[in-house]
């Protein structure tokens, strides 16, 4: 998907973020398909230092993040303002059947959102946007990471009932709430509350405005890690993962729509899903590609259901077909797949009778040469794919890994692609030996591989294709 | 299920091998849906259709004049594309059957959707 920039700039990307400038509006930034979440950029810099101790001066630099530049979260917080003004006049002039607004936010204003959890990838020169898996643990609004202290704060309701009443609340009648995730060397010192109360102190003594628990204008999200201090405001309620033509979500719709855009559909491509489930990946897949024929399949009665019913919200019944039939006993004549996708059930739920040989195997059958197979793998897949040779899997962390349980993904594009310019090679060195070796399994070739977080666990997204060879 | 879908679908009984194509249809259940029309797909789908098997399911379901064969210039002929479109994209066969023509093995079609698993080994919920 283009986002159109209006000047050149650098996409910055790093472990589970990326960091980019943009004068789309709302409704372009809704559509990004592989992140998470979308935030707007207040502050990044350099991680605190905490090998000394003393946490009364770390208090301070962590109060500075406000102090020492006021000015910028005055900018941001009323560049968000602006998007939402817009955006909602867009909606309120759109219901009248008047002209769209198309005043864009400005070249001049430098509008630099921060995607948590998402990668990018430039391909060509012309910034053309190729979005690989972003995944991270689920974002939920950080529930847990509340100040505490808040709660003795007065709540200033009728404030905000009156300035709701009066139109968008002028800065000094914000109310805010501090959402705040610390891992790496940091979270030993300090642990989220701590550093959302500091952080909400400075933010009330300097501008003034009101804490919220339950309803604030405006979140302030803190990320700290090792890596980097960012601050920055979510731009959307929901996350961007949410899709609203997704009825009941199977695989993280991030994850499956990074899947469908490794897999090179093409117009009038037959595409498959094997083991289909919700339909998760063919809806990504036909919501972005529709001008592809779609077959969903599965053995399950209630997994159908749920798939035949997510189509509908969808209103995509026209474009996925669905069958029931086992994937390894495709009624499916050689050759007469363009492309397969599978998220591949891992995981004692699932009671999987046929090994993911078997798997392979059918999958291979019914591919026509040159076809594409991307498959989302859990560990042990790759494993038993390995034959059990040289398993190059470190078993847990090693190198980037932190706290944060599922937070970091290496991003390295193996094979001819020849994505890997954009990777800045420390990450590229750290990281290549997170990724399994899987040799090709009859025609597949493996092309590339992805490691992913689905939170809990890793996953790898691979991607195979099949040679031309002949015999087959 | 469409009957593009169906142009798809080959036995897959053990042992039956090409001649398991194509699944003979038998339909009590037919629902037309409007879809729609892009050209362009239609005219991508149509180098990939099995005639003589689509001829056949059609009849089956007395869809009345279709083509046998594509027409010469078939990319810009609109008339020929919304034909293939109504016949290929617009009937949906909601209950019925799919005979493998080999094995004489019967698979049902249920609320649109084929079940032809081999065996016994749907998950239930």
């Amino acid at each position: 998907m283009h986002i159109p920039s209006c000047q050149p700039h650098k996409v910055e990307y790093v472990s589970g973020k990326v960091f980019f400038t943009t004068c789309s509006d709302l409704n372009m930034l809704k559509k990004l398909k592989s992140a998470e979440r979308l935030f707007l950029l207040i502050k990044k810099q350099f991680p605190f230092n905490v090998s000394s101790v003393n946490k009364g001066k770390i208090c301070n630099e962590m109060q500075r993040l406000i102090n020492d530049d006021p000015e910028s979260w005055l900018n941001t917080i009323s560049i968000w303002k602006n998007l939402l003004e817009l955006d909602a006049k867009k909606k309120r002039l759109s219901q009248r059947d008047a002209n769209l607004l198309k005043r864009k936010m400005g070249e001049n204003d430098t509008v630099i959102t921060k995607k948590l959890k998402a990668e990018q990838m430039q391909k060509t020169q012309e910034n053309r946007e190729y979005q690989l898996e972003k995944q991270a643990e689920e974002e939920t609004l950080a529930q847990g990471n509340f100040l505490t202290s808040r709660e003795k704060l007065q709540l200033e309701e009728c404030q905000n009932e009156a300035a709701e009443a009066a139109g968008t609340p002028s800065q000094n009648d914000l109310t805010f709430r501090v959402s705040c995730r610390c891992s790496g060397a940091v979270a030993k010192t300090f642990s989220a509350q701590e550093v959302g109360r500091i952080i909400g102190i400075a933010l009330m003594k300097q501008f003034g405005w009101k804490a919220d628990l339950r309803d604030p204008d405006v979140e302030i999200f803190i990320h700290l890690n090792d890596i980097y201090s960012v601050v920055g405001i979510p731009v959307f309620r929901a996350p961007l993962a949410s899709r609203a033509y997704i009825r009941t979500a199977g695989l993280r719709s991030t994850v499956a729509w990074a899947m469908a855009s490794v897999a090179e559909i093409k117009a009038g491509a037959l595409v498959l899903d094997p083991m289909c489930g919700l339909g998760t990946i063919l809806l990504e897949a036909a919501k972005e590609w529709p001008d592809a024929h779609y077959v969903g399949a599965d053995v399950s009665d209630a997994q159908l259901r749920g798939a035949r019913d997510n189509l509908k919200a969808a209103g995509l019944e026209d474009k996925i077909a669905l069958l029931q039939v086992s994937v390894v006993e495709l009624p499916l004549p050689s050759e007469s797949v363009d492309v397969i996708i599978s998220d591949i059930p891992f995981g004692k739920k699932f009671k999987l009778g046929k090994d993911i040989k078997s798997i392979l195997r059918e999958m291979e059958r019914v591919l026509h040469a040159g076809g594409t197979v991307v498959l989302l793998l859990s560990e042990a897949h790759c494993r038993s794919l390995t034959d059990g040779e040289e398993s190059s899997i470190p078993s847990n962390s090693e190198g980037r890994r932190t706290d944060e349980p599922g937070a970091e993904k290496c991003l390295i594009p193996e094979g001819e692609t020849g994505t890997s310019e954009t990777v800045p090679p420390s990450l590229e060195a750290s990281n290549q030996e997170c990724l399994p070796k899987i040799p090709p399994f009859g025609s597949l070739m493996p092309v590339e591989c992805y490691k992913v977080s689905l939170g809990k666990t890793d996953a790898f997204i691979y991607k195979y294709k099949k040679s031309h060879s002949s015999g087959l | 299920m469409k009957l593009l879908t169906h142009n798809f679908l080959s036995s897959h009984v053990k042992g039956v091998g090409p001649r398991g194509f194509p699944l003979r249809l038998q339909a009590s259940e037919v629902r037309i849906m409007p879809v729609e029309f892009n050209p362009d797909f239609v005219a991508r789908m149509i180098p990939k259709v099995e005639w003589a098997a689509l001829v056949e399911a059609a009849n089956t379901l007395s869809l009345g004049e279709v083509p046998t064969e594509p027409i010469q210039g078939y990319e810009q002929n609109e008339d020929f594309l919304r034909t293939m479109h109504h016949i290929l994209l617009e009937v949906e066969v909601m209950e019925g059957t799919l005979q493998c023509p080999e094995s004489g093995r019967v698979f049902p079609i249920t609320r649109g959707i084929p079940n032809m698993l081999l065996s016994d080994e749907q998950t239930e919920a």
